[in-house]
């Protein structure tokens, strides 16, 4: 089955000619020729995928926006009958599904949000209008901007 | 052998619009081409150097409009270097010198400059049109020129071009008896933008039917502007991040009720979503929506705005409306013919549940009858569904899918995804235009070789595993003009086996596949009529001439046929074969 490292049959003289000298050609051919598609270093490439500058200016201007480093929100989290709670930076998460995986084994116990099962912990949080929402029916990025604070519900609630 | 006295034909002759048509009319005999050649107004040029300005003159004396294109299309993804080629001074002086009545020109992916802008603002009394798309060279100064010398100017057209942005007064230099204003864009200038000259000449302008603004205009002046040009058909829109006080929203949304003629509406970098609601009265009016650069509107937002849009015939967005949004879509706009979805996420770092998948793509194809065009980015595809697309819409004229990664294969059964496009080709027999990616062998171009009979332009990006596959598509499409190739493993044996099919076809791209220096070595030798561009911008590879390896890979080559040799305005890397 193929994947999609398989460029390294390509010879080496297709290069990405930004590269700095031919001594450091061999390791960056292969950062320019394969796409992993979680490696938090790659270097952006320029011309792929195949959309125009301007796309590429706007899109690049709004994760600036989005991810400033001095960027954080600390919320708390409780696990329903710990009195302890925990702190938790949600900006340090990309979506639901780290943020669910983080806490999960922060708190040693599957969580899910969404479904109502018998089974598993429920993952709920408190809004700016102060009412208690499931996480998972709005865009990330909304819920970044109205969440309070985190709670895991107990199983028997629901 | 006419039977009618010349202005009879070429009375018949005005209404052939179509540049081919005019071409193939020309050719009848010599007395057709004369009365043809003399009479025609419009003229397009594909290549700027397949022919030079002092032919193009001497064949069309009388033209008043003039289309010419430059660079290969992917320069627009940064493969071409900026001082490639493309220069437009020399037309627009041999155009001046011979007096050509130049009306209209519009360019693209050409070097412009502010010297070239001064000389067509001075030459051209008549000038009315100025259209340049994805253009470089020039700054503010020269439209400064455009705008203060072109007495009878109705169209300033800038799309998606670089322009060095000087902060001056543009704007203020259109004089005040200037009313003839019909079409002004400048959506992609950088800077700032003089409100008060803006609104003094929109007010002065009765016939304004399309305007489109850059970032700079807010939003108080959004609603003034729209207050005194009710008229307009086309708005683009600027950007206003701060969520608006309730006066200045509720003065937006008086003026835009007022705009019943607003058919086109785009735009919207970096706007507040909650002023998406103040354009809901005019949705059930548009045609077409460009929201490719609203970046910052979710999902949900754009759902909102698009469930109003039941007219719409053109919609270009971005990937965070999800498949979700795009079920939406084709329950909604019936009347769709164009859908473009772009990639918001270009470095696969978000953890995004929300982008588009095969599922929207299907979920459009069975909702829209009328769909003929497509442009679609997504991380993932499947076999299945293109056969379900291919079934449902046997009318695309352009279909274009990236599939971000590279070689991904069918994400449900690990296989090519050449059975998916080869059902695309074989039920859609008007296809002119076609993009693939995604894991693929050379089966897809046995398909594509065998079923895409109209096809003009054809794009290949990571695909293919031997000479073959660009065999198979240069031996069956025989209405091929356009071929674009990257990273792909095609070489001497493909490039070289009818060299004199390059000359059927308007241009080749071929960049980061086997071809050599020798294989275009040899392609150059009996070409006459081909200009075989080598670009290496590597300078370190580039060896003395005797020195140089046969065997070595070629990184960039570009071919066209060309009636005038080689060109003379080449920077030192590109080589001329």
């Amino acid at each position: 089955m193929e994947v999609s490292n398989s460029c390294s049959s390509f010879s080496s003289s297709s290069v990405d000619s930004t590269k700095p000298s031919p001594s450091e050609s061999s390791v960056n051919l292969s950062l320019s020729l394969t796409f992993p598609s979680t490696s938090p270093q790659r270097e952006a490439r320029q011309d792929w995928p195949p959309i125009k500058s301007r796309l590429r200016d706007t899109l690049k201007g709004r994760r600036l926006l989005r991810r400033g480093d001095d960027t954080s929100l600390f919320v708390k989290v409780y696990m329903e009958g710990v009195p302890i709670g925990r702190k938790l930076d949600l900006c340090a998460f990309s979506g639901y599904e780290s943020l669910l995986e983080n806490l999960s084994h922060m708190f040693d116990t599957s969580i899910i949000c969404g479904n109502r099962d018998r089974k598993h912990h429920v993952l709920t949080y408190e809004d700016k209008d102060g009412d208690w929402m499931m996480v998972g029916d709005i865009p990330w990025d909304m819920f970044l901007e109205t969440v309070r604070r985190l709670k895991i519900t107990r199983p028997e609630r629901y | 052998m006419n039977y009618f006295p010349d202005e009879v034909i070429e009375h018949v002759f005005d209404f052939v619009v179509s540049h081919r048509d005019r071409n193939s009319i020309s050719l009848v005999c010599k007395s057709w081409h004369k009365i043809e050649r003399l009479s025609r107004k419009e003229v397009f040029i594909g290549n700027c150097y397949a022919i030079n300005p002092e032919r193009l003159i001497g064949r069309f004396p009388c033209l008043k409009s003039l289309t010419l294109k430059g660079k290969p299309h992917f320069a627009d993804f940064n493969l071409v270097p900026h001082e490639w080629g493309g220069f437009v001074l020399p037309w627009i002086e041999a155009l001046a010198r011979s007096r050509v009545g130049l009306e209209e020109l519009r360019l693209k992916r050409m070097v412009v400059t502010d010297e070239s802008l001064e000389l067509l603002s001075r030459s051209f009394a008549n000038f009315k049109s100025l259209v340049l798309v994805s253009c470089e060279g020039f700054t503010t100064d020269g439209l400064a020129s455009i705008a203060a010398n072109c007495r009878q100017l109705r169209e300033l057209d800038l799309q998606e071009n670089e322009i060095d942005d000087h902060r001056g007064q543009w704007l203020n230099c259109f004089p005040d008896s200037c009313t003839t204003l019909i079409s002004l864009n400048f959506a992609c200038l950088k800077g700032e933008t003089n409100v008060a000259a803006l609104e003094r000449l929109v007010a002065r302008s009765p016939n304004l039917k399309s305007l489109k603004l850059n970032r700079a205009v807010p939003l108080d002046a959004l609603a003034r502007l729209m207050s005194c040009a009710p008229q307009l058909v086309d708005l683009g829109v600027g950007s206003y991040e701060n969520e608006p006080d309730p006066e200045s929203f509720a003065k937006l949304m008086t003026a835009i009720e007022k705009c019943m003629s607003l058919r086109s509406l785009s735009g919207f970098l970096e706007v507040a979503p909650l002023c998406l609601p103040a354009f809901y009265p005019i949705c059930q009016n548009l045609i077409s929506l460009n929201l490719s650069y609203a970046a910052e509107i979710q999902g949900n937002h754009l759902i909102k705005l698009i469930q109003l849009c039941k007219r719409l015939q053109r919609l270009w967005i971005l990937d965070s409306i999800g498949d979700k949004g795009l079920a939406v879509v084709a329950a909604t706009c019936k009347e769709l013919q164009e859908l473009r979805v772009f990639p918001s996420d270009v470095h696969g770092e978000e953890d995004n549940n929300a982008a588009v998948t095969e599922v929207g793509l299907v979920a459009i194809s069975a909702g829209c009858p009328k769909l003929h065009s497509i442009l679609y980015f997504c991380k993932q595809m499947t076999n299945a569904a293109l056969i379900a697309v291919a079934k449902n819409c046997p009318n695309f004229i352009r279909f274009r899918l990236c599939i971000l990664e590279p070689h991904k294969p069918d994400h449900i059964t690990s296989q090519s995804l050449d059975e998916g496009f080869g059902a695309i080709v074989q039920a859609c027999k008007g296809l002119r235009r076609l993009s693939v990616s995604g894991l693929l062998t050379d089966q897809v171009f046995l398909y594509i070789g065998m079923y895409a009979e109209q096809l003009e332009m054809l794009s290949i990006a990571f695909a293919g595993d031997t000479d073959k596959g660009m065999l198979y598509v240069l031996n069956g499409c025989k209405k091929m003009r356009k071929l674009e190739i990257r990273d792909s493993p095609f070489g001497n044996a493909a490039l070289l086996a009818d060299v004199g099919r390059y000359e059927t076809m308007r241009s080749l791209w071929m960049s980061s596949c086997e071809v050599t220096l020798g294989g275009c070595k040899r392609l150059a030798q009996n070409s006459p009529r081909l200009n075989v561009e080598i670009i290496n911008e590597n300078e370190n590879n580039r060896m003395e001439q005797n020195e140089e390896d046969e065997r070595e890979k070629v990184d960039k080559l570009y071919l066209y046929r060309t009636v005038v040799g080689t060109r003379k305005d080449a920077p030192p890397y590109v080589r001329i074969l």
